[in-house]
């Protein structure tokens, strides 16, 4: 990179990235913790607060939903278990968000890429040990999830169709696509719905601590994170993601090779999200359905409230798997609530959270700039092309 | 299933029909919204907030007009917050969209975990009675033409409304002050601001009126078409709503072009797989040779299609998805 050029400031309160809050320094990080604590207090007083009203007893409930969020070292690689699909899904949505790439097709990514890994391990099973075919169904299936998610970036690319749209109908594309095969080449012999057959027990990931759902993808999700972060942050390459995102404009004036970087951010973010169909199918239900579960919307909540940074994510999507989990505990339990109450503290979460960072942002474009009035700048899709 | 004393033409366009009002619905509002730039993913949760809000309205109440009232509050009240956040804080539509989506789904589940606890320490029945939710009505006269009578005029009432509205939105949109504002809002918010119209007002009031349209449609599934309350039960409508909306190009008949095409291809489905037949036979063999998956795929490949090869001209309001900073 050209020396003389200044980088851009991604600080300015302008720009894409403070939208979704990334900023610096150990002040907004301590600002943002204050905030958080704050909305999963609010949201969990509020839901307690609903229970009590209909005659059920709040602490009992706190009680226990900790309890079977963290109570025990079961309990725990329940959560983290759990987290495991979420945190995958939010490094989709995170990679893509930061660099201000409206992907939210990381459901269907997750579903192809689940998809690939169950026909890699049931059907078209390559001649090897187990843990190669295991290795091949997660790298197949990431690369499954990369490409459906440059199948967007082409289109905007080439075709000037917004991400944010196309993502949205892929994701049904993707849906649909899954469930001929599951009802196709890919059922299981002894059924009319759609679903696969069970994956035999040598390709399941091996569980790491005995009697507990700890199986080995979750250390492959966490490394991922760990692995993200520091490409993401600490490399060039990192850099001119974030920026070919942010100002193609400025990145191009640098010398960045701008459409390579933007369909790398889209193929990044869909691999997350392939990998962890792969994890999920491989790791926790070996088998799949013709429904598999919400985690890629999830996915960007978990992504908002973990900073757009992986770590945050990685520490959101715990926070997420702890909440299901505990709620989980309590439905078991003699008072029987519906499970369903997890998804009002995370939805209240993240409503709170919105505001605050927009409160936040309010305050310092006026403590820093003077230009704080000024409209967004819309997509142009002739800028898109050029 | 009994199709018998319809031609099975006949039963399939009235199926199509019915299974199209909710999405006219619920499209005409998020239409309106978007014009006006503001993207709203939540919108299967505003329908799942209706379909409770309408399924416990009508069973205490014991009158379809409540559930349907409730049914439009809820989705209003719910259309505020999402307002509020993302029109008033300007915060990110897609994320609040999907937060609202999250609440909807943990908030009809406790609604509904509730309502049954209620009914039951009042040892009244879950279920609603067959009186009281709403029938559908036969226009006199008009429902007796062959094909077109049962499929357009023997529909529940709201499809009659779901027209209404259309016709009328499409008037306003196209003919009047309002719609030239409306439609403004979306592309040149800048320019409505130096006219002196409230860019935030003018958003909120489209966003609330897609609240409302979205738990009216979510009153039609719970306490028209079914009578019965799922927590799953909008199944994904919500987001095949916003590609609708996408797949007509933000233009009315072209939604509910849409709409019909999606609810003909979910008709045809579900009457492969639910009847036998005698007649028809040779058609309905072949259609079940093709995956019906692939029928399905078909309004969003052609939304994709549409989009890829039409949107160079215009991909939508301008400022969709952005904030607007006052």
């Amino acid at each position: 990179m050209d020396p003389s050029v200044p980088p851009p400031t991604v600080t300015s309160p302008q720009s894409k990235a403070a939208r979704y809050g990334v900023w610096h320094g150990p002040k907004v990080f301590l600002l943002w913790m204050a905030m958080a604590t704050g909305a999963i207090t609010l949201s969990v007083l509020l839901v307690l607060m609903v229970l009590a009203l209909g005659g059920y007893p709040a602490l009992g409930i706190l009680h226990r939903w900790i309890i079977g969020a963290a109570g025990n070292r079961f309990n725990w690689a329940a959560s983290v278990a759990d987290a495991c699909p979420l945190l995958l899904t939010g490094l989709a949505a995170g990679v893509a968000f930061r660099s201000g790439v409206l992907n939210i097709g990381a459901q269907g990514q997750f579903l192809l890429g689940a998809l690939v890994s169950v026909a890699l391990t049931t059907r078209f099973i390559f001649p090897g040990p187990p843990w190669c075919v295991m290795v091949e169904a997660m790298a197949a299936a990431s690369v499954a999830g990369g490409m459906w998610a440059l199948l967007a970036s082409v289109l905007e690319r080439y075709r000037g169709v917004p991400i944010v749209l196309s993502t949205i109908l892929l994701n049904f594309v993707a849906l649909y696509l899954v469930r001929a095969a599951l009802h196709g080449p890919l059922q299981a012999a002894d059924t009319s719905a759609p679903q696969s057959p069970q994956l035999k027990i040598i390709y399941w990931l091996p569980i790491l601590i005995a009697n507990t759902d700890f199986h080995l993808g979750i250390l492959l999700a966490f490394a991922v994170a760990v692995a993200l972060a520091v490409v993401l942050g600490r490399t060039n390459f990192g850099f001119e993601l974030l920026i070919t995102g942010l100002n193609p404009r400025v990145a191009r004036l640098v010398g960045m090779p701008v459409s390579r970087r933007q369909f790398a951010i889209m193929f990044l973010s869909g691999c997350c999200a392939g990998l962890g169909g792969a994890v999920q199918v491989l790791g926790v239900t070996h088998f799949m359905l013709g429904n598999f579960g919400n985690y890629g919307y999830t996915g960007i909540a978990v992504a908002l409230l973990g900073r757009l940074n992986p770590i945050g994510i990685a520490v959101a999507a715990v926070f997420f798997g702890m909440l299901d989990t505990g709620a989980r505990f309590v439905e078991e339990s003699s008072l029987a609530l519906p499970h369903q109450m997890a998804n009002v503290v995370k939805g209240v979460i993240i409503l709170a959270m919105l505001v605050a960072s927009a409160w936040m942002m309010r305050r310092g474009s006026r403590d820093q700039s003077p230009e704080a009035g000024e409209p967004p700048t819309p997509v142009d899709p002739q800028q898109v092309q050029s | 299933m009994n199709i018998s004393g319809e031609s099975l033409g006949t039963f399939l366009a009235r199926q199509t029909v019915q299974a199209a009002t909710p999405l006219i619905l619920a499209g005409l509002g998020e239409l309106l919204a978007e014009l006006t730039g503001v993207i709203n993913i939540g919108i299967e949760g505003l329908m799942l907030i209706g379909c409770i809000a309408g399924y416990a309205a009508a069973g205490i109440s014991g009158s379809g007009g409540v559930g349907l009232g409730a049914a439009i509050l809820a989705g209003m009240g719910t259309a505020a917050i999402f307002a509020g956040v993302t029109v008033w804080s300007a915060a990110d539509q897609i994320v609040a969209g999907a937060a609202v989506n999250i609440l909807a789904v943990g908030a009809s589940g406790l609604a509904w975990f509730f309502y049954q606890n209620a009914r039951q320490a009042a040892h009244r029945s879950v279920s609603l009675g067959r009186h009281v939710g709403f029938q559908s009505v036969a226009i006199p006269g008009l429902s007796r033409i062959p094909f077109f009578g049962p499929m357009l005029f023997d529909q529940y009432m709201l499809f009659y409304a779901a027209i209404i509205l259309a016709v009328l939105i499409w008037l306003l949109l196209h003919y009047t002050r309002t719609g030239a504002i409306l439609r403004a809002l979306g592309d040149a918010p800048e320019a409505c601001q130096a006219a002196g119209i409230s860019v935030r007002t003018w958003r909120t009031g489209a966003v609330l009126f897609a609240g409302a349209c979205a738990g009216a449609a979510g009153a039609y599934l719970s306490i028209m078409r079914t009578h019965a309350f799922a927590s799953d039960m909008t199944g994904g409508q919500g987001f095949v709503v916003l590609s609708l909306v996408i797949f007509g190009r933000w233009n009315i008949p072209g939604l509910i072009a849409g709409c019909l095409l999606f609810g003909g291809i979910n008709s045809l489905q579900q009457t492969l797989q639910t009847t036998r037949y005698t007649s028809h036979a040779t058609l309905m063999h072949a259609l079940q040779h093709i995956p019906f998956e692939f029928f399905q795929m078909l309004p969003y490949v052609v939304a994709l299609l549409a989009l890829a090869t039409l949107s160079r001209s215009s991909p939508g309001p301008r400022y969709l998805g952005q904030a607007w900073k006052q």
